[in-house]
């Protein structure tokens, strides 16, 4: 579909009206903010959830997202985030980690001690490797830390192909031709091998966010990157997230969550910083701290 | 590489405190008592295993009722939206009374998150005395299936005197409502022709009403 319009049922059209009560909804439900100037955005995945649907309008099709029939929450939600990932996906996010947020974590620590930093979920490994290679290139304190990455997912075929780290050209389009030639290795038909030593560093878990029992293996984290996945979970299933980050988090240690993720409608547990690169959510370092 | 890799299950829980989850089948007590630990660390910890147990929740409505620390008080909410039964209802409606606009909006979301539970409930809470608690009322109305939500606030708006009400009801039923609620957002319209607002209010919620069941 890539390049071409989509396909519409005969007859179904969609107005400016039928957007903003999506646009509520979509709100509402996930806190994803929409405004006007992704009108064509949001229209063109709107279109695709009515014909996949094969609703004959946007009401008809309103109706059968409201009532959540065959989690078409999920599949709509599905259609307005980036599902598939990449190497440096939300640079801005690693940007804020080297330029402000491991500066406040390492004030509470000497050289040679651990900066610890979990990606959940960490699906095929882009984000970890991307978290290990941009401190390799982008933090001149790299070597003075003992740096701990944990990337952890649900999926255990996720997890099997982040611990091979093969990855197609799609996958390391952000990535400049260097880059590459410093942590990867080719392969066969254009696939690219991380480099066995970056892969033999990162420990890959299973973990379920909703779980408190497997999440407390889990503790002491610097920074959390856990990025469009909250938004998949009911209210209920959020708050018990939510608790659960905050318990596998440091005093004082951040969260990064995806561009339109807030945790804020999810758990008053956090505090929100705004750096000149993201807004992240930290743990305060007492209960006394900015609450 | 500057990497080091450790085995994370090696790893002690923070504050020296059990990794616990619920608490399946063993004693509560500890738990239980737990909650009046002058620590936040502990009750909060206990507050989390408590979830989803049934038999705790006398305790922690107790726990609720003393505690001072936003953050326990959200594990407490959070432990008793995990049990969702008509007990745990019981022990977060008071807080919807809250002076703290905080502990209002937990209370809420805790509680629409329990649609079945609350629906027992909701006859009174949107008759109650109290103007806001009518208002926050009409809110966990968003969440229950259509027939019900139109149902309750249609009921509401037959009788509902206060403008502000009426328009968080409308609200509601703008997103949620059936066809079934037109003649009471009519009459409700009608009733306060004076407000422009509302009538205005109606029209829109109608016009969503009616393109949604079309």
């Amino acid at each position: 579909m890539a390049g071409s319009e989509p396909r519409r049922p005969r007859g179904v059209r969609v107005t400016q009206e039928d957007v903003r009560r999506l646009c509520e909804f979509l709100y509402r439900r996930t806190g994803m903010l929409f405004d006007d100037n992704k009108r064509y955005y949001i229209d063109r995945r709107l279109v695709e959830r009515i014909e996949a649907t094969k609703s004959e309008s946007f009401p008809a099709y309103f109706a059968i997202l409201r009532s959540d029939a065959d989690h078409e929450i999920e599949q709509l939600i599905n259609a307005f985030t980036v599902n598939e990932t990449y190497f440096n996906r939300e640079e801005h996010q690693l940007r804020c980690m080297t330029s402000d947020l491991l500066g406040n974590v390492i004030r509470g620590k000497r050289p040679g001690e651990s900066i610890r930093i979990w990606s959940i979920p960490c699906s095929s490994g882009e984000e970890p490797y991307s978290i290990a290679i941009w401190l390799m290139e982008n933090w001149r304190l790299v070597d003075s830390y003992n740096i701990e990455i944990v990337g952890s997912d649900i999926d255990t075929r996720a997890l099997k192909a982040a611990g091979e780290g093969v990855y197609g050209a799609r996958a390391l389009m952000r990535l400049s031709r260097d880059v590459i030639g410093r942590y990867f290795q080719p392969g066969a038909d254009g696939e690219h091998r991380i480099d066995p030593g970056l892969r033999e560093s990162i420990q890959f878990t299973r973990a379920n966010l909703i779980d408190p029992s497997e999440m407390a293996r889990y503790r002491g984290f610097d920074i959390i990157f856990c990025r469009n996945v909250l938004i998949y979970f009911d209210d209920s299933s959020r708050r018990i997230a939510a608790e659960n980050l905050y318990d596998c988090l440091a005093a004082g240690g951040y969260i990064c969550l995806g561009h339109s993720e807030t945790m804020s409608r999810i758990s008053p547990l956090f505090r929100v910083c705004r750096f000149s690169d993201a807004i992240v959510y930290q743990r305060p370092e007492s209960d006394h701290d900015g609450r | 590489m500057p990497f080091v890799k450790r085995d994370v299950t090696a790893r002690a829980p923070a504050g020296g405190q059990p990794a616990d989850d619920t608490v399946p089948h063993a004693d509560l007590a500890p738990h239980i008592a737990a909650l009046g630990s002058p620590d936040i660390e502990v009750r909060w910890s206990a507050a989390r295993a408590l979830g989803g147990r049934a038999d705790a929740v006398p305790a922690l409505t107790t726990a609720l009722g003393v505690e001072q620390v936003a953050r326990v008080r959200e594990a407490i909410m959070t432990a008793l939206m995990r049990v969702g039964d008509e007990a745990s209802v019981v022990a977060l409606l008071p807080y919807l009374r809250s002076q703290d606009a905080a502990e209002r909006g937990a209370s809420i979301e805790a509680l629409q998150a329990l649609p079945g539970a609350i629906l027992p409930f909701m006859a009174p809470l949107l008759a109650d005395g109290d103007s806001d608690v009518r208002l926050l009322a009409t809110e966990l109305a968003r969440n229950m299936p259509a027939e019900d939500a139109t149902q309750l606030l249609c009921r509401l708006l037959e009788r509902e005197q206060h403008p502000n009400v009426c328009a968080a009801a409308i609200d509601v039923l703008a997103e949620v409502g059936t066809l079934d609620a037109v003649p009471a957002l009519e009459a409700c319209a009608e009733r306060f022709a004076g407000t422009p607002f509302l009538p205005f209010a109606v029209s829109v919620a109608i016009a969503r009403i009616s393109d949604t069941d079309r």
